[in-house]
């Protein structure tokens, strides 16, 4: 591991910080873009948190090379960052059986509890309460 | 007696006395070899040993690095846990239901990216020995992380004046207009309607009293008059829908819109929601399908992320008063790791939690 990597190309000059928040600008501007009326998406939503997620990455990974120096460290970052990254994806997906499908039907087709289905919120309820808006737009203002 | 000293009787081990040595110095190797030189020829007759450290970094970033590290772990379990009941619930507020409001989420996020700059600028000061910029740009870091915390702060306030709070008894929160949703809006009609009640018994009592044509009589009157048009909304707007013994779910939902939002009248009239139109119907519970667990995940989001920010704060308060040069490289290249820390977890929690 070459020791004294660590200092020898960080940048001399402040601009690259400036053109690295110029970019983390422009991003939020563009997660925004999909709350906007001009998002071309507004029935699939999926579209729309791919894009979002996608933005999300890509701003984090500016922050990370280049507000936090990672792109100038030497190996010992991949050491601290990466198994912590791992296991908690680990447990995101562990999470997955017991809380993302607990409305689902269990293995040999059993149902969830009474309880559990009885004070759930049910989508055909949920139509009721948002009579369709004459415009169709999904997204109204908060206030 | 006592027992004889092994270690003494033992040969003279080299690696043992590199372990006793007391002379370990924490050098960096860069400056290390040439120190540890100098030394040797000026004692030659002491061994002095160089300790390498194991990383070619401070102690201090070390330590923050693996601190983040646990981060990392803490913000990924909570923000997986919210993506997995997010997707797993079949039904999840929108966010004007719940009075979230886009622009000022996306305000906020520009405002830590500004301090994530502000805050590396203030490092870049401090490399170059040039105190006075380190101090300002830190001072800025300071006051935008206040401005995302006081915006926050407002955030909270809007959702806690329409009664959307993490638990009971301040939640106002239902998840289905059912007879449960019913049987709550009448528990809080009666906690409305019981003093107007009191007070019409006690002017009509007072009315018995007086002498026909009295002057107080007028006044009493339109008091009681005031009185019967409040009881009067009560039963027209609200109690006239939950006392239906045929009341349906769509009667519930409507009640609930009405509660919540603007709505328009079979005449094409169109009304503010009730509390606004009526001061006296404020606090009725509200449906807002997913709404609990929406606001247990926010909360506990926000409010988490919202606590490192306070803390950066108070490192930042800590540091200030000092003058930020070139000794200061390390404490701001910390606090600078764990500034940007905070913002990566609000590059996520932002459209999650306003856009998705």
């Amino acid at each position: 591991m070459a020791a004294h990597d660590s200092q020898h190309h960080e940048p001399h000059d402040t601009r690259v910080y400036w053109y690295v928040f110029f970019a983390l600008f422009v991003l939020t501007g563009a997660s925004f873009f999909t709350y906007s009326e001009y998002w071309p998406f507004h029935d699939t939503p999926a579209v729309g948190w791919a894009f979002m997620m996608a933005v999300s990455v890509t701003k984090a990974t500016l922050v990370m090379l280049f507000f936090m120096h990672l792109k100038y460290e030497a190996n010992w970052k991949y050491v601290l960052t990466i198994p912590a990254t791992v296991m908690a994806l680990f447990l995101i997906v562990a999470l997955v059986p017991d809380v993302m499908w607990r409305y689902e039907p269990g293995p040999g087709g059993s149902a969830p509890s009474l309880e559990r289905i009885r004070y759930a919120p049910r989508p055909e309820e949920a139509k009721l309460l948002h009579p369709p808006s004459p415009h169709g737009q999904q997204h109204a203002p908060a206030h | 007696m006592t027992l004889p000293d092994c270690r003494k009787s033992e040969p003279e081990n080299p690696t043992r006395q590199k372990l006793d040595s007391r002379n370990i110095l924490p050098l960096t190797n860069q400056t290390g070899n040439r120190l540890i030189m100098a030394q040797a020829q000026a004692h030659e007759h002491h061994i002095h040993l160089q300790y390498q450290p194991a990383l070619p970094l401070p102690n201090g970033k070390l330590f923050l690095w693996l601190f983040l590290s646990t981060e990392i772990m803490f913000f990924a379990a909570l923000i997986g846990v919210y993506v997995v009941l997010r997707f797993g619930t079949p039904v999840w507020p929108r966010p004007h239901d719940v009075h979230l409001s886009e622009p000022i989420g996306a305000f906020n996020t520009f405002v830590l990216i500004c301090s994530s700059l502000c805050i590396v600028l203030a490092l870049e000061g401090a490399k170059r020995d040039n105190a006075a910029a380190a101090k300002f740009w830190l001072a800025l870091t300071f006051a935008l992380g206040a401005v995302f915390l006081g915006v926050k702060a407002y955030e909270y306030q809007a959702k806690f004046s329409h009664g959307i709070y993490p638990m009971k008894p301040h939640s106002l929160i239902y998840e289905r207009p059912d007879v449960y949703y019913a049987s709550a809006v009448r528990n809080r009609m009666v906690e409305i309607t019981t003093p107007l009640v009191q007070q019409r018994s006690q002017i009509e009592e007072q009315l018995k009293k007086l002498e026909p044509g009295s002057p107080q009589r007028a006044q009493l009157e339109a008091q009681l008059n005031q009185v019967m048009q409040q009881l009067a909304v009560c039963e027209e707007q609200v109690l006239s829908v939950v006392n239906d013994p045929n009341v349906t779910t769509e009667k519930l939902a409507q009640l609930s819109y009405r509660i919540m939002h603007p709505w328009t009248d079979a005449q094409g009239k169109q009304h503010p929601p009730l509390g606004e139109e009526y001061p006296i119907l404020h606090g009725l519970p509200m449906v807002i399908p997913g709404g609990n667990l929406w606001a247990s995940t926010y909360f506990t989001l926000t409010g988490f992320h919202a606590a490192h920010v306070l803390v950066g704060l108070i490192a930042f308060a800590f540091f200030l008063p000092r003058r930020l040069g070139k000794k200061y490289t390390v404490h701001l290249e910390a606090l600078g790791l764990y500034w940007h820390f905070v913002d990566i977890v609000w590059i996520f929690l932002f459209p999650l939690l306003y856009l998705f």
